[in-house]
């Protein structure tokens, strides 16, 4: 709709005098004018805020550029724990993650009866928002909370015991993390992971069991290669939002305690952005993430040869 | 003959492991739900008990004596099987305001007064160790409203949050909508680098477009202001590109032949698209623009960065459940209302979410 009202500015003084000539033009921009707006938006309120943070990360509170910024995110006493604890977080969630998507699909896939109530309740977590889930599980693992109740109930712990979840040792509270992420990502990993499925040829998979495989070798030579694609979506995807956990990590233990590194980023420029160079401290944690989390979606599409894949497909 | 049996047997243990493995899964999935809706309606007295109770209380009996004190009120606990003392005073205000606040019960002062009155008269005629029971029914959605009248903010966060969430569904679905058509309709130089650059978006998280749009918005006067026009500037960066995607497929599975019919039928080539394609594409914009809403809904850490005291209601609900470590049942309750219309809007597109992944169907 707009895009008429603005097609009509060519008329007058672009030089084009026959009809069917300026008609030839407006065929040929009228992408151009579609896609116009998104240009101009990405370059306002992505490139700008991008490069203006950039900038920000080397510049001192005066506005003089050093690296001073990165300096003193290095010398923060909880970066490297930051980076650590993301690491191990974004490793094992997103291979535990991963096999159980995959299992759950293979298992939906099945369709036995009952599977399409089955994928309706394997979707909800997918629907709620963040704070509802961290509400969740903030609820359940405080020592009197649901997580210990039910283990009363179950018969699992003795009357009035309780396990002291969050006082754990680092690892287990890495661990707590990592399966709460699991219940919350898993649904959505599936999904997409099902999707790849569905779309696969029947006919291939038969003939795969008509030349005497069966399910497994079918599954591993077969399924599992043709679904590359969607499990690289599906990984990459997951790659990207594993990095930026840190919701959860706060509500459950509070800021300081357990660093990962976009916590890092809301503690300077939340918790304590009233702070002298809190804002510098937080532009540069914002470079670092951003940096690693390119650099792992480019290793892993590389890695996974999606380069070269989309690449046919698009060229 | 006992072959065919085996194989039987074999398929019914099979189904039987099937379905135990499913229903652990459904399990582990809905428990955390479950238990989160139950204590977003347990008053805080139930709250607080170890174990927690599996679910609340619909309605509570009390029983009321003369003690030393005053009088001293006693709850029915379910597990016990008992009568607990929980208040023991001599001010029938102190007790009205126990029963409202930790045990979700309304009862006016008058009420508690009649019952009072009974009582006294019971003494006089049996003695000291008198009793009288009453039952009130809970006011079940008292959390909640605990929490909309303690959390100053709740409301006009509410109201600002479905604000953000409209700005982001119409700036998206316009921007990102003409993107779609023409990625479905035309081919054009930079198509693939366009289409990659809406993954290269996604790439930078949330916080780095927050950071420095804090200082961007403030010079432009949109920061933290009471119409949240800056947020959704912020959330529809992210939402453009997933729109362009999704409105793009969308277009795609409208046949072109249907626009040329209407063009040879002598009909402008936008008549065309108002006419034909945007009705048939209505039902797949709409869910377009539910998921560009549940996004904008579900945000927090740009929210907490970029408002101060014009928070969305998804930084409200942050902030309440670090503030209110105690308060486990506002908590629960704060979060089932960040929930509830997710969930809603979730169930609407459903069919959709899995569409876009390449039609998902059992």
């Amino acid at each position: 709709m707009a895009t008429v009202s603005n097609s009509k500015g060519f008329q007058p003084g672009t030089g084009i005098t026959t009809p069917r000539g300026r008609r030839a033009l407006l065929r040929a921009a009228t992408p151009y004018i579609l896609i116009a707006p998104v240009i101009i938006y990405y370059a306002l309120f992505w490139i700008r805020p991008v490069l203006k943070l950039v900038g920000d990360s080397f510049r001192t509170t005066d506005g003089s550029f050093t690296i001073s910024n990165f300096q003193m995110v290095i010398e923060d006493p909880s970066f490297w724990p930051a980076i650590l604890n993301t690491a191990v977080i974004v490793i094992f969630s997103v291979a535990l993650e991963f096999v159980f998507a995959l299992a759950l699909a293979f298992l939906i896939n099945a369709k036995f009866p009952g599977s399409s109530a089955f994928l309706f309740i394997a979707m909800i977590p997918m629907a709620l928002p963040a704070v509802a889930i961290a509400a969740a599980w903030q609820t359940g693992f405080t020592a009197h909370g649901w997580v210990n109740s039910l283990l009363i109930y179950l018969g699992i712990l003795a009357e009035g015991d309780k396990i002291y979840y969050l006082t754990g040792s680092h690892f287990q509270n890495l661990a707590l993390i990592i399966l709460i992420d699991a219940w919350t990502v898993i649904p959505s990993v599936m999904i997409i992971l099902l999707a790849g499925m569905q779309n696969l040829p029947e006919d291939v998979k038969e003939a795969g069991y008509v030349f005497g495989g069966n399910w497994w070798t079918v599954t591993r030579k077969i399924t599992i290669p043709m679904l590359k694609a969607t499990i690289t979506t599906a990984v990459i995807l997951r790659l990207i939002s594993a990095i930026q956990i840190w919701l959860i990590v706060v509500v459950m233990f509070g800021f300081n305690r357990l660093p990962v590194l976009v916590e890092r980023i809301v503690y300077f420029s939340d918790e304590v952005s009233g702070l002298y160079s809190s804002y510098q401290m937080a532009a540069a944690y914002t470079i670092i993430v951003s940096a690693l989390v390119s650099i792992a979606a480019i290793i892993f599409l590389q890695v996974s040869g999606a380069f070269t894949r989309a690449g046919e497909e698009l060229g | 003959m006992s072959a065919r049996k085996g194989v039987n047997l074999r398929k019914t243990i099979r189904m039987t492991t099937l379905y135990i493995v499913v229903a652990g899964i459904v399990l582990i999935i809905l428990t955390p739900i479950f238990f989160i809706v139950s204590l977003s309606f347990m008053s805080t007295r139930e709250a607080y008990q170890y174990p927690l109770p599996l679910l609340p209380d619909f309605t509570t009996e009390f029983e009321l004596r003369i003690s030393e004190n005053g009088y001293l009120l006693s709850v029915y606990n379910d597990r016990t099987d008992q009568y607990e003392s929980v208040q023991d005073t001599v001010d029938i205000d102190a007790l009205s305001y126990y029963m409202q606040a930790f045990l979700n019960t309304l009862m006016s002062e008058e009420e508690l007064q009649e019952h009072i009155d009974v009582l006294e008269a019971k003494v006089d005629a049996e003695g000291q160790e008198a009793v009288v029971y009453f039952e009130v029914t809970r006011d079940i959605l008292q959390n909640y409203k605990v929490f909309f009248r303690i959390t100053r903010d709740a409301v006009p966060a509410l109201i600002r949050s479905l604000q953000v969430a409209l700005f982001t569904v119409v700036i998206s679905l316009s921007i990102g909508g003409m993107a779609g058509y023409a990625f479905a309709r035309y081919a054009f130089r930079g198509r693939n680098a366009l289409r990659f650059s809406v993954l290269f978006v996604r790439m930078f998280p949330a916080v780095a477009i927050a950071i420095p749009m804090l200082i961007i918005l403030a010079r432009m006067g949109f920061y933290d202001q009471e119409i949240p026009i800056g947020l959704a500037l912020v959330y529809s960066v992210g939402s453009i590109g997933l729109t362009i995607w999704i409105t793009g497929s969308i277009f795609l599975g409208i046949p072109v032949a249907l626009e040329e019919a209407v063009q040879v039928f002598g009909g402008s080539r936008l008549q065309a698209f108002t006419r034909v394609t945007l009705p048939l594409a209505f039902p797949g914009l709409a869910a377009s623009a539910m998921y560009a809403f549940l996004g904008a809904w579900n945000e927090t850490v740009a929210a907490i960065i970029l408002t101060e005291f014009n928070p969305t209601f998804a930084a409200v609900v942050y902030r309440t459940l670090l503030g209110t470590a105690g308060q486990v049942n506002l908590a629960a309750a704060s979060g089932m209302a960040m929930a509830i219309p997710a969930v809603i809007f979730t169930f609407f597109i459903r069919k959709y979410i899995n569409q876009m992944w390449g039609g998902v169907t059992v």
